[in-house]
Parts: structure tokens; C-alpha cells; sequence
């Protein structure tokens, strides 16, 4: 038994010594476009891919994003919980104390009305009048001093000036809207589309799939006879597309049916990348009546096409 | 450092029993002080660093979400860097608030505040947590000498309560401690740079 024992460990040492061997850079992991690989969008997203060294200057191809397998759980994942905001937390008190001091209270004085001065509302009009005076001098001088100017031949040049200062404005707003426009028509906002595909294979009656975010948003989703007879026949249907944080999170994934045992969930995470429309697919083929949820097989991958900003 | 990742999955591809072999010496590799991979350091960055992609975040959790506090997460450096910052954000709309930790360009914490706090939005512009650091330092001086184990304890950037006669302005506060004495708190103008309270208390 000891023997065995220790030959078995002695099997293992090579296995370990690979595991403590430190990881290669992402880049190097990048893999032949031809060659689908797991790590495959995820290398092509770090700045690490982009910044490996080219031995000469190529046009870059159109990277195929192939899917990456999730790990689909049967038990929520544990999270490491770390403080944040501590000092907001411990004086929240106090804090909110100083705010207290700011607001506006109703003072102890009386607040009666007292007669107004008829005079004080002919000051108003004295005033008024002032200013209307103030403006038809300041027009006139204006006008004087225009035709002044345009007597002058150096005039002329200041026009030619002022043109073209306007121009150079419209190029800036040009510029400005250009930027809206991709704002607003090109740029992917971080979202996460759900599709499903496959039925499961003994046939069970799946009426209802439920995805709950981390945050707690909830989106139940009842098959139609239509999406079901899509899925048995091998079409995919689109569950969700929201918005998402970009950040690592759980998404709880919930199969509802006749034969379905209640509350039977599966848990997988995954980390949605900033300003980029992430795809999960849920292949729904594996999946028993007996065996639950947690049979889904769950792959990602990003989404690559978008709207050129230059085009139109 | 020992990938545990990648020894799970080799172990995973083994017989039960030549893992369960192997465990004893993953177990004495572990107590050599082999730390796991998600422990180690990541680079302390200012606090404006991390902000867009807390804005991103919080844009996605509510759209009129609006920044009123930052904190350090983490303790700060001698250049007001911190590992990780927090943000938090008010949606007036939602009326909650949703706090974001960011660290090595990562929100690790993403979490609600199941608390009230009518804490007006901080102005776009204010300088950086480094500058702010910078202004307050020269009035620290005197608390350092009289206190050998002074340390920067907190930098916080919020509008309003620190600050009664000109509450509307964007302040970072800095809270200094040092054993057995009352904590310094130096308050500077977030847009201008310049220190304009200190107080012990």
C-alpha cells in the first residue's frame, strides 16, 4: 500500500512541477486563427496580444472569436467579501450629521407682510427706463461705429477673418457631431446577450428559462410552442440582452417545467467585457430531468461585428 | 507561484487515487509559502484612474447614476495611490446608492448601500487624489513633528459636508492618525488645489 502509494506521488511530480512553473505571457497563447481554442478571445482582448512585438508591419486580420466553455455549477461560488468604503460605513453618522447642517430650516421669526412702499415700484420703472436709455445709446454708438468700419478697406480683411473663423467653428461642431455619431450609432455599451440552443434529451417539458444577474435584475423567459419546436430542431432562441456591469459576475440560470424539480438552479461566471456586446449561449441538449440544470452546457464569446463610424 | 488552476485540472484528468496521493505534497508545497494566485499585489493607481470604469458600471446600473463619494479601499502611498478605490454612485431616479471597488483595472466589488445619504453629486472637474495629497502635506508638517507614527489613514472626495461655508464645493478630505492622538482631518479644494480647513477631531 505505502509503495503504491508513493509511486503514485512520484507519478505525480511531473503534473506539479508543471503547475508551479510560472504561466507564459497571454500573448503566446494566442492561438492559430484555424485553429479554435478556448483561450482564444481572451488573449485577443488583452493589451498584452496587442502589444507583442510584429517582426515586420502586417494588416491585422479580423480576429474569429471562437466560444469559450463556462463552468457551469451546481452550487453558488463562494465570493471573497473585502471592505470597501469603510470610512463611509463606520461614520455614516456623522456624515450624515454634516449634511443635516446644511439643509435649510424654518427660521422662528415672524414672517408677517409688511405694507409696501408705493415708490420702491416707481424705482423699478426709473430703472427700466435707465437701461432702455443705456441701449438705444450703446445701438446707436454701435451702429456709428459700423459704419465706421465698413467705411474702411481694412474692414474688408477683418471680414475675410471673421469668415473664416466661422468656418473653422462649423469644422469643430462637424467634428463634435462626428463624435456623437459614433458614440451613439458605433460604440457597443458593455451588454450580455443569453441565447439557448439544443432540447433536452429526454424530452422533458421545458416551459420557462430564468436568468438572474448578480445585481439582481430577474428575467423569466416562457418558451412559446414556436421556440421550442426551433430548439428541438436545432435553432437557437435569445433569452436576454442587457446591460451589464463589466466586471466578473455570477449569473443564475433556472429551468422551470412539468417534470422540472423546483428551485433547480446552475451557476456559472463570467466577466463581460468593457464596451463590448458579450454572447452566452446555453446548450440545453445535455440536459436530464433527473440530472438538473447544472448539465447545461455554457459557452462565451464576444461579439465582433459593429458599425464602421466612418461609414455614412 | 503555484497555479492552482492548472494543478485542479491536471488533477482533475488523474485516477481518484493517484490525486489523493498527490494532495499530501501539494499540502507541504502550499505550507513552503507558495501563495495562491489571486493574493498577489496589484499596482496602486490614483483615484481618477479608476473611474471611467466605475462610471461604465454604475451608467449600466442606472442611467442617471451620479458619482457623490470616492474612498480608498486599500492604504494609501506616499504618491496618494491606493491598490483599490471605491466609488459610489447616487440614482436619483432608483433612489439608491451602488458602490464600486476598483482594483488592477478590475470593479471586484460591486454592492448596493442599503443606506440614506443626500450627498450632491461631485463636480466633473477635481484634481487628482496625488495633487490633492501634494496641498495637504504642507500643512501636516507640525502634526508630524509632534507625532512620530503619523499616518494617512483615509483620503475621501465628496461635496458639500466638510466644508459649511462654501458647501458647494468638491473637497477632498484627508484624515491623518497617529497613536494616541485625535485625527487630523485636512480639507482641500478638490477644483483649485488649495487647503482651506484643518481641524483635530
Amino acid at each position: 500500500m505505502g509503495a503504491r502509494t508513493l509511486r503514485l506521488a512520484l507519478l505525480m511530480l511531473p503534473l506539479l512541477a508543471a503547475a508551479v512553473t510560472p504561466r507564459p505571457a497571454r500573448a503566446a497563447e494566442t492561438p492559430d486563427a484555424s485553429a479554435p481554442d478556448a483561450s482564444a478571445p481572451a488573449a485577443a482582448e488583452t493589451p498584452a496580444a496587442a502589444e507583442t512585438p510584429a517582426a515586420a508591419p502586417v494588416v491585422a486580420a479580423p480576429v474569429v472569436a471562437a466560444p469559450v466553455d463556462i463552468e457551469v455549477e451546481r452550487v453558488r461560488p463562494a465570493k471573497t467579501k473585502r471592505p470597501t468604503l469603510t470610512f463611509l460605513k463606520e461614520n455614516r453618522a456623522f456624515i450624515r450629521a454634516r449634511f443635516d447642517l446644511l439643509r435649510q430650516r424654518p427660521g422662528t421669526g415672524s414672517a408677517e407682510a409688511q405694507d409696501f412702499d408705493p415708490r420702491f415700484l416707481g424705482y423699478g420703472d426709473m430703472l427700466a427706463r435707465t437701461l432702455a436709455a443705456k441701449d438705444s445709446t450703446a445701438a446707436a454708438e454701435d451702429a456709428w461705429r459700423r459704419r465706421q468700419l465698413l467705411a474702411s478697406i481694412t474692414e474688408l480683411g477683418d471680414l475675410e477673418a471673421r469668415l473664416e473663423a466661422m468656418e473653422r467653428l462649423l469644422a469643430e461642431q462637424r467634428g463634435r457631431l462626428g463624435v456623437l455619431q459614433a458614440d451613439f450609432t458605433g460604440r457597443q455599451e458593455t451588454a450580455l446577450m443569453v441565447l439557448a440552443s439544443g432540447w433536452p434529451g429526454d424530452a422533458v417539458a421545458l416551459s420557462a428559462i430564468t436568468i438572474v444577474l448578480e445585481d439582481g435584475d430577474t428575467l423569466t423567459v416562457a418558451l412559446t410552442p414556436e421556440q421550442r419546436e426551433s430548439l428541438r430542431q436545432g435553432g437557437m432562441v435569445q433569452i436576454a440582452h442587457t446591460f451589464v456591469e463589466p466586471r466578473e459576475q455570477m449569473v443564475e440560470v433556472t429551468l422551470a417545467g412539468a417534470a422540472w424539480p423546483a428551485g433547480d438552479a446552475a451557476f456559472l461566471t463570467l466577466e463581460p467585457a468593457r464596451d463590448r456586446l458579450t454572447m452566452l449561449r446555453l446548450d440545453l441538449s445535455p440536459v436530464r430531468s433527473g440530472r438538473g440544470a447544472a448539465e447545461i452546457r455554457a459557452s462565451t464569446w464576444l461579439h465582433q461585428a459593429g458599425i464602421d463610424p466612418t461609414d455614412g | 507561484m503555484i497555479d492552482i488552476g492548472r494543478l485542479r485540472i491536471a488533477l482533475h484528468g488523474l485516477h481518484a487515487g493517484a490525486a489523493r496521493a498527490a494532495l499530501p505534497l501539494l499540502t507541504a508545497l502550499c505550507a513552503l509559502g507558495a501563495e495562491p494566485a489571486v493574493a498577489r499585489e496589484a499596482a496602486p493607481f490614483p483615484a481618477r484612474a479608476g473611474l471611467e470604469l466605475a462610471r461604465e458600471a454604475a451608467l449600466s446600473w442606472s442611467t442617471d447614476a451620479r458619482l457623490i463619494y470616492v474612498e480608498n479601499d486599500e492604504p494609501l502611498d506616499p504618491s496618494g495611490a491606493s491598490e483599490r478605490w471605491g466609488y459610489l454612485f447616487h440614482s436619483p431616479a432608483l433612489d439608491r446608492l451602488r458602490g464600486y471597488s476598483v482594483r488592477d483595472g478590475k470593479i471586484v466589488i460591486a454592492e448596493n448601500l442599503e443606506m440614506k445619504l443626500e450627498a450632491p453629486p461631485v463636480a466633473m472637474e477635481w484634481i487628482d487624489s496625488g495633487a490633492a495629497l501634494a496641498a495637504a502635506e504642507r500643512e501636516v508638517e507640525d502634526f508630524r513633528e509632534k507625532h512620530a507614527e503619523t499616518r494617512l489613514a483615509t483620503m475621501l472626495l465628496m461635496r458639500g459636508p466638510f466644508l459649511e461655508k462654501d458647501p458647494d464645493e468638491t473637497t477632498w478630505t484627508l484624515v491623518y492618525t497617529a497613536a494616541g492622538a485625535p485625527p487630523l482631518f485636512v480639507v482641500v479644494e478638490a477644483t483649485g488645489g488649495r487647503v482651506r480647513r484643518t481641524w483635530r477631531g
